[in-house]
């Protein structure tokens, strides 16, 4: 069903690195990524698995000089970003790319009223609109996220955490962007105003059907608002495919069983929880095979050899040797 | 002195605290009462700003509580003095939400592991062999290598650091501990290891925690009674099974409803998404706190708001939520 | 203490303080800082063994404005005075002084900023407000005052010039401790029950100290011009005592034709600055765990 819809957004092979003083951190290492029109796919991941830098990566807002993409293409509506130039990226920014940051907090500036930090951008994508107009434009941006018109005036220390990141979200907006890349939007803020900008989200985006990535840990979040996942694990995406398939198919990768048993359950009545051993590998130093092998319950000795190819079913995709060898055996 | 398993370790007695702010009182806990048997662990749940830290601070006396008692085995610890709370806190203590802050950066692993020794004298008493044993018990304890002995706080990840604040806590036997969000900050795998650890802890030691947080999944897995807060004020008080299976209070409802999880079935529940946004509880006017946001308030809810008990060991201050 | 220990162990077993000294004498500045420094000082204290007191005010027209040469090997001045000589025993006030009033306003400095920034509220106030009428009066004009009042004289000076700086310390370590006086390991150490005495020396000072400790060893260089302008008003130590401030003053009118009498006091003040500049900076970084030379 999807295959019939454009492709916004395709990652292949995409290798980012950070040159540090003293080392090399592997953040990204060959992640393929497919995004359809429309589609909400979410990215889940772990801390330091390199979701940041990804979308930092398609943006190209990688720290200069230290972050570094070394292979593999990005490519959004058939156009490479990996060596577009500044000034095209400029263009696309804000216009047909937005993000939203995790902090709302710091990504307002606090010495100017919200209603001028949305009209600034408005400025920015609508030169054209006379200054009426582009007033109505603010107002109907306020009107869209849920906050009175008549607050446009008041500063951002005034708004609360959830009202803040509503403010984020018009201003991502305006440009009625293809691609909305929310990195952790919901995570700074308490679950009943989660749910509100949940529902805010999921309300805006049958409005502007934008593509939306969606990076968080949170796998209740992905359940609740994405079509498709990609988890992804030392930079690689370990598994991809429906909330059906990764949620309640059986054929999963170790690590996203694994996280699914981390979390407590609100139905079951309380059994152990059963944590993965250990942690991630450290991005300066990454094994030679598997970079789950180590913490793996189903570790082979092939998995600490080489890394897997990636086994594929439906739009499912898996990248495990356990797949592997299934389908060996079954052939 | 022999345990009693039947006496409250801990209990709170209409317990309040209010700071002065520019704008006017804020009454960040208020009129909190409950009591904690030995070994048991009380969820505190409820969104930022609802009081549940300064609850647990004002328990441990990090701030001077407004009004109201806390007793530790019987005794109101309120106006004890300095010395006497030397043995209280050997008792009761705390571990902290953000594993980053909460270490001195200067000191090494075993320096802040043995710090609360150092601090309240127990060190003068030991022989250095038997506080490298101790030391090295309680690292074992707490799943600390011991080659951390020398490392420092940003050599270690979130979970590690934590463990090292658990290893603090630990090492001077403390029969309750605070634990303010003490999982927040850490990732879902390393999370599920210290929800573990701490349930170790808990049947070898026949701890009590207090565990306070806003997650309503980890607050169901570790605790045996919850306390729902909101704007400072108790709403409902519950074992942890009854509270998820019959919420009594219309903000528990909601809560409970908020939460995404991974059961997809729950996609299209109905959703109940309560309007407005949490307000600070200066100078509150009487009644629930909850009233602006409710879908069911009526006048009456302006009136005083109490915990009612709705059914034994159920506590809660409305039952409109329940239909 | 730890120089006897040569036998090698795992670094695991240091103490903390070795593993300072071990940070610290593995940065090269910092090294340098102390070799430059013990020089320095060495060759002040043992100046009676290379030129004889009397020298430094022995006049000798003759040679007047000698460049330097076997004989003067730093030259003479206008009035024939061995330069070597007086910068030798210039340096003893120069350096010593100078340390001292650095010392003392430090000292004083971070009891009045501590107890300010720790205890806060009306506390804070009182000692606040002190501090900025010590600010809101120009240090020089100050000390100028203070000398008046006390008499000339050395410690009258060294006095003098660290009550000038003290409000600087009290207000960069008060602001210091404001941030960390909330963070939660301060909470933490609480909940042990550690009395406000451990806390300060324990936590907040080791942590607060690296910023203060180099805007220190930074000021000692504008201290010592400040003892030789003092110098130059005829407050404090006034020519024909030596002193490195004071020699440059005396031999400005010189300087153009004859630019040795300037450059070489220069370059032993300048040389002293930057030794406990790279010692400030070592030490900075010897304290914070965290780096890893």
């Amino acid at each position: 069903m999807e295959n019939d819809k454009k492709v916004v957004l395709e990652i292949k092979d995409l290798h980012v690195q950070y040159n540090t003083d003293d080392a090399t951190v592997r953040a990204v290492n060959g992640l393929n990524l497919t995004l359809h029109e429309g589609e909400k796919l979410g990215l889940v991941g772990e801390t330091g698995a390199g979701k940041t830098t990804l979308a930092l990566s398609i943006l190209k807002l990688l720290p200069e000089k230290v972050g570094e993409i070394t292979k593999g293409s990005i490519t959004y509506k058939g156009e490479d970003l990996v060596t577009a130039s500044e000034g095209h990226m400029l263009k696309l920014r804000g216009h047909s790319i937005s993000m939203i940051f995790q902090d709302p907090m710091t990504s307002l500036n606090p010495t100017m009223s919200v209603g001028d930090q949305v009209l600034e951008v408005i400025n920015l994508h609508f030169p054209e609109l006379s200054s009426a107009e582009k007033t109505k434009k603010v107002d109907e941006m306020f009107n869209m996220v849920g906050i009175p018109a008549s607050r446009k005036g008041e500063f951002p220390h005034q708004f609360s955490g959830g009202m803040k990141q509503r403010i984020v979200i018009a201003m991502a907006l305006i440009a009625e962007p293809e691609l909305l890349l929310a990195d952790e939007p919901t995570t700074a803020l308490d679950v009943t105003i989660q749910a509100q900008i949940l529902e805010l989200m999921r309300k805006l985006k049958e409005e502007f059907n934008s593509a939306v990535v969606l990076i968080t840990h949170d796998l209740g979040v992905v359940a609740e608002f994405c079509d498709t996942v990609s988890v992804i694990y030392s930079g690689m995406v370990v598994e991809h495919g429906t909330v059906e398939q990764i949620f309640e198919g059986d054929g999963n990768h170790p690590y996203t069983k694994g996280l699914i048993h981390c979390i407590p359950s609100l139905t079951d009545t309380s059994k152990r929880l059963k944590p993965i051993p250990g942690r991630m590998p450290d991005p300066r130093n990454l094994p030679q095979g598997c970079c789950f092998a180590d913490r793996c319950p189903n570790c082979m000795e092939v998995c600490k050899q080489r890394l897997p190819e990636p086994y594929e079913k439906d739009g499912h995709m898996i990248l495990c040797h356990l797949y592997d060898e299934k389908e060996a055996k079954n052939a | 002195m022999p345990e009693d398993k039947n006496k409250p370790i801990i209990e709170a007695i209409n317990l309040c605290k209010y700071f002065k702010t520019p704008k006017g009182q804020l009454h960040a806990v208020e009129d909190v009462s409950f009591s904690l048997m030995p070994g048991k662990t009380l969820g505190v749940v409820g969104e930022s700003g609802c009081g549940k830290s300064t609850l647990g601070r004002t328990i441990l006396r990090l701030q001077p509580a407004t009004s109201g008692e806390v007793r530790y085995e019987g005794e109101n610890i309120l106006n004890y003095n300095r010395k006497q709370m030397n043995r209280i806190h050997q008792n009761m203590q705390m571990i902290f939400q953000d594993p980053y802050s909460s270490l001195d950066p200067r000191m090494s692993i075993r320096a802040l592991i043995t710090e609360p020794l150092e601090v309240l004298g127990t060190k003068k008493n030991m022989s250095a062999a038997e506080e490298k044993e101790k030391v090295s018990e309680i690292m074992d304890m707490c799943g600390l290598p011991k080659y951390y002995n020398n490392l420092y706080p940003h050599e270690l990840d979130g979970g590690m650091r934590q463990r090292v604040g658990l290893a603090r806590a630990m090492i001077l036997d403390p029969k309750f501990i605070v634990c303010d969000e003490p999982v927040s900050a850490l990732d879902v795998s390393i999370q599920a290891q210290i929800l573990n650890l701490l349930l170790d802890l808990q049947d070898r030691n026949g701890l009590s925690y207090m565990f306070i947080t806003h997650d309503l999944a980890v607050v169901k897995y570790i605790s045996d009674e919850i306390m729902v807060m909101y704007m400072g004020q108790v709403v409902e008080l519950a074992e942890s099974d009854e509270l998820f299976a019959h919420p009594m209070h219309p903000y528990t409802r909601a809560l409970l409803n908020s939460i995404p999880t991974i059961d997809l079935s729950r996609r299209n529940r109905e959703r109940i998404t309560i309007r407005g946004e949490v307000s600070s509880p200066i100078n509150p006017a009487p009644g629930c706190r909850f009233a602006p946001r409710c879908p069911y308030a009526t006048e009456a809810c302006r009136q005083n708001q109490c915990l009612k008990q709705v059914s034994p060991g159920h506590f809660a201050a409305c039952t409109e939520g329940f239909k | 203490m730890a120089r006897k220990k040569k036998t090698k162990k795992p670094l695991s077993e240091y103490s903390a303080g070795e593993l300072i000294l071990f940070r610290f004498r593995k940065n090269k500045l910092a090294m340098i800082g102390v070799g430059m420094f013990i020089f320095v000082t060495l060759m002040i204290l043992i100046a009676p063994l290379i030129r004889p007191y009397s020298m430094v005010v022995k006049q000798d027209i003759v040679h007047r404005l000698n460049k330097p040469s076997a004989e003067h090997i730093f030259g003479t001045d206008e009035l024939g005075r061995d330069l070597l000589a007086r910068i030798l025993y210039g340096g003893r006030i120069s350096l010593f002084c100078s340390l001292a009033i650095i010392g003392i306003a430090f000292v004083t400095g971070a009891i009045i900023g501590g107890t300010a920034g720790f205890f806060g509220g009306k506390v804070d106030t009182i000692l606040m407000r002190v501090v900025d009428m010590l600010m809101s009066v120009p240090s020089a004009l100050l000390a100028m005052a203070i000398i008046t009042a006390l008499g000339n004289g050395v410690w009258k000076l060294v006095l003098a010039l660290s009550i000038g700086q003290i409000a600087r310390f009290a207000r960069m370590v008060r602001s210091s401790v404001l941030t960390l006086r909330n963070r939660e390991y301060i909470e933490a150490a609480k909940c042990f029950g550690s009395s406000s005495w451990r806390i300060i020396m324990k936590h907040i000072l080791p942590n607060g100290i690296g910023p203060i400790i180099v805007s220190a060893t930074l000021t000692l260089g504008s201290v010592i011009l400040s003892i030789s302008s003092m110098g130059y008003l005829g407050l404090g130590v006034a020519s024909p005592t030596p002193e490195w401030g004071t020699i440059i003053s005396e031999n400005k009118v010189n300087i153009q034709y004859y630019p040795y009498l300037g450059i070489i006091p220069g370059i032993c003040i300048m040389l002293t600055v930057m030794s406990v500049n790279f010692i400030g900076d070592g030490l900075r970084d010897a304290f914070d765990p965290k780096s890893k030379k």
